[in-house]
């Protein structure tokens, strides 16, 4: 790990639902820009974030095929902070409660995500200089 | 004292939870705590002029130093020159350099 400080972001809200996802990423980015190394606990439907299944699709309504849309989809932001981080030379961690995993069948995610629990967002709180939880409600 | 930075996403005219966040920030501010708003998606709405949000106008009238995301702002065509006087646009720096700073930061 860099000599940057960590800071965990706890996170809930799925992929392609809420204007929250879209502040969340932006809230990551900015971390790394920053150059602080960055944590993320994803639990509830956050956990789809980084399924690796995603896949984007046309707009028949607008007459747009797949590439003309050009749908943005969560797992390729990850992807990008992930790779924005290694250049940085810093560190981007991220796992899944592997229960909400389960309940979703969520379970391909892209290289780099993990699987774990609640006693890793208490690591990684009690390990990081803060922690923002990002509350559904 | 401590440093809290609220970040408020939830606006004052659809969520009426928004009455008891306001007031928490207004008494921890009124206790000697130094409280800043950072206003993000819908939540920038109170900061347009002609916005009435009594709860909201108190904290700007008492002096709670509140900002707006510019890119909340962007998305909705508000304008600088269309914000209440003392909210100043800002970025998502902002969170960052309050997290790395130790402040204590709330999402709303």
């Amino acid at each position: 790990m860099s000599n940057s400080k960590t800071l965990t972001f706890a996170f809930m809200d799925p992929p392609f639902e809420s204007e929250r996802t879209v502040t969340f990423f932006r809230l990551l980015d900015a971390a790394l820009e920053k150059n602080a190394n960055v944590r993320v606990f994803a639990y509830e439907g956050a956990v789809a974030l980084s399924f690796s299944k995603q896949a984007p699709h046309g707009n028949a309504v607008h007459g747009l095929n797949r590439e003309e849309e050009a749908h943005p989809l969560s797992k390729d932001w990850v992807a990008a902070l992930q790779q924005k981080a290694t250049g940085k030379g810093l560190t981007f961690e991220w796992i899944n409660c592997g229960l909400c995993v389960d309940e979703r069948g969520v379970n391909d995610v892209i290289d780099g995500c993990g699987r774990g629990g609640p006693p890793d967002l208490w690591r990684y709180a009690s390990k990081a200089f803060n922690t923002l939880t990002i509350g559904t409600r | 004292m401590s440093d809290y930075l609220f970040i408020q996403s939830q606006d004052p005219f659809t969520e009426v939870r928004t009455e008891h966040q306001f007031a928490l920030a207004g008494q921890l501010y009124d206790a000697g705590h130094n409280v800043r708003l950072l206003l993000v998606q819908n939540g920038v709405t109170p900061a347009h002029k002609g916005a009435r949000s009594v709860h909201f106008d108190k904290l700007l009238k008492w002096g709670v130093p509140v900002l707006a995301d510019n890119f909340s702002l962007k998305q909705r065509q508000i304008l600088e020159k269309d914000l209440k006087e003392n909210i100043a646009s800002s970025s998502l720096d902002t969170v960052i350099d309050a997290l790395l700073d130790g402040e204590k930061v709330i999402w709303n």
